[in-house]
């Protein structure tokens, strides 16, 4: 069974084709472009929406090069349906449908927060884990439990890639800013307090982000090492609380922020404290990509005809705690 | 000494106090945070839940007797409720005693505490009698806000670890709470957990 899939929730544009076998995945391609918006500033939807329709053609064909199959090779295609941007969501959905009707190909919506965990299980070989998921659009702890992702801890107001975002932009960093943040706080060991709000399994970090911004005229390294001291010891904790509460004995770490390596150090002594295993989507397949799109359309595919395209439906805010897992 | 459990944030070991059967808590260094915040975050804990473990009593909420605490060692010595939490019991069990749950946190808003760390494992069922423990994360305020953080944390946890019997307990839980601070007030801050949900949890990408 051979998969397309299609990821454009909000800066990525990019396709995947996968190889399924049985309970097995090989990514056989994964190409992307990613939308910078201009320096110190946010994601602009009808910009990034411009981007991905410019570059989906390129980069759906050089997928299926790389992947060294033609379009007829195909056994169905997948696209991300939500949660994301608006603009940027009906890209791939269109791409995905001309496809589909054109060549008869199945076609799968796909939740693409799930696309992180499930495409973070095919990678890392995680069982039954508790997953934590840190990118831009979420901050969420979540466990499996009677066919669905639940939440067990979350964030109160902006999320954890929110927070590194728009601080970085206002110190200048182009978004996405986290590998500019962690280079520059592994410069500073100086930790100046900054607001600490943990609410049970749940965090808040609207009052870090203010609080950061008022100290970085003393110095940027402090800034950032002491911002990221404090956000990754709050989740750490509020992960630390989900495992004792779920005593899950696996941790997976899936979603852009993923990538950072400070996180990971804290979020290992975690797991040794509570005799878990500790699993991390690799780097290159943390963030926004194609595969966990078409890997997740190939799960569904077990169990599934497809949709039909009156069915092909994009939502903005598509909760993952809502959908329904049967494969 | 024996461990009995790895908690949320703290060890948990089985001790004796005055030949009394007795909980020792302890919030070990966490060596992943830095090392200010660390001692900083325990210590102040340690305080917050020593002082309202006591405090809420007055006010008529089951909670163990608080024996010694050593500030420097963060660490308490405590009654040991010999029962069970709740999150360990039956299904018809825990829905029957979600109403008094509610009633129990509707008690600790009403004289001005918040929990801050209401999870079933925080409430322990003994001799009949629902007690309240871990109260480390507890502040004083009678802020709607404050008090509706603290019902939705309780009600992530009936929609998750309980998500099959999720409709009635939050049911009985909300009964139990109203019958303590009174329609008007509930029905403020239920509407006010509605906001907040709609804030993190619906929140597009952005
Ligand atoms: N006084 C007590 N009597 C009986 N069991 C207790 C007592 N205190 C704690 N426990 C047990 O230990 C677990 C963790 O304790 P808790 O105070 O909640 O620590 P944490 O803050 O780490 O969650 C509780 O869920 C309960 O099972
Ligand atoms: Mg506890």
């Amino acid at each position: 069974m051979i998969g397309l899939g299609i990821e454009s929730t909000a800066h990525t544009f990019s396709c995947a084709v996968i190889k399924k076998n049985g309970k097995n995945g090989k990514i056989l391609s994964d190409i992307r472009k990613i939308y910078r918006p201009p320096e110190g500033e946010g994601i602009h939807p009808r910009e990034a929406s411009r981007h991905h329709i410019e570059n989906s053609s390129i980069v759906l064909s050089e997928c299926l090069q790389e992947a060294k199959v033609t379009i007829k090779d195909i056994d169905i295609v997948s696209y991300a349906a939500g949660p994301g941007l608006g603009p940027c969501l009906r890209v791939g959905a269109v791409v995905a449908r001309t496809l589909a009707s054109y060549y008869k190909i199945p076609i799968y919506p796909v939740n693409h927060a799930i696309g992180h965990i499930e495409l973070g299980k095919l990678l890392t070989g995680a069982k039954n884990p508790l997953v934590l998921l840190v990118s831009g659009g979420h901050t969420m702890i979540l466990a499996f439990l009677n066919k669905q992702w639940r939440v067990f801890g979350e964030t109160l107001d902006i999320t954890l890639g929110q927070l590194l975002d728009q601080f970085g932009r206002s110190i200048g960093f182009a978004s996405p800013c986290g590998v500019n943040i962690e280079n520059l706080a592994s410069t500073s060991s100086k930790y100046v307090p900054l607001p600490y709000s943990v609410k049970g399994n749940d965090v808040s970090f609207s009052g870090l982000l203010s609080a950061s911004k008022s100290i970085v005229l003393k110095s940027k390294a402090d800034a950032c090492y002491s911002l990221q001291e404090t956000a990754f010891a709050m989740i750490s904790e509020t992960v630390e609380r989900a495992l004792s509460f779920t005593e899950k004995k696996e941790l997976l770490i899936v979603g852009g922020v993923a990538a950072n390596k400070r996180l990971s150090e804290m979020l290992k002594d975690v797991c040794k404290r509570h005799g878990c295993k500790f699993f991390v989507t690799p780097l290159k397949f943390a963030g926004d990509c194609g595969s966990q799109i078409c890997w997740t359309g190939l799960l569904e595919n077990q169990i599934k005809k497809g949709v039909s395209l009156e069915d092909t439906f994009v939502t903005q805010s598509w909760r993952l705690d809502s959908v329904t897992v049967n494969y | 000494m024996n461990i009995i459990k790895k908690g949320a944030e703290a060890d948990i070991y089985t001790t004796k106090w005055q030949n009394k059967r007795a909980i020792l808590k302890i919030r070990k260094t966490k060596h992943y945070r830095n090392q200010n915040l660390d001692s900083n975050l325990r210590k102040l804990r340690t305080i917050k839940e020593s002082q309202t473990i006591s405090e809420v009593k007055s006010f008529g909420i089951p909670t163990p007797l608080v024996y010694f605490v050593n500030l420097e060692k963060t660490m308490i010595i405590m009654q040991q409720i010999p029962g069970k939490p709740i999150h360990d019991l039956s299904n018809p069990k825990i829905i029957s005693l979600s109403k008094q749950m509610g009633k129990l946190v509707g008690l600790m808003h009403k004289n001005g505490i918040i929990h801050g760390d209401l999870t079933t494992s925080n409430f322990i069922y003994f001799q009949k009698k629902v007690y309240v423990i871990d109260f480390g994360l507890s502040h004083k305020t009678t802020k709607p806000e404050d008090q509706a953080v603290d019902l939705r944390l309780i009600k992530e946890i009936l929609n998750s670890a309980h998500a099959t019997i999720m409709k009635e307990t939050w049911k009985n839980f909300l009964a139990g709470y109203k019958s303590i601070v009174g329609n008007s007030k509930y029905l403020q801050i239920k509407n006010l957990v509605s906001e907040i949900e709609g804030r993190g949890r619906y929140a597009t990408v952005v």
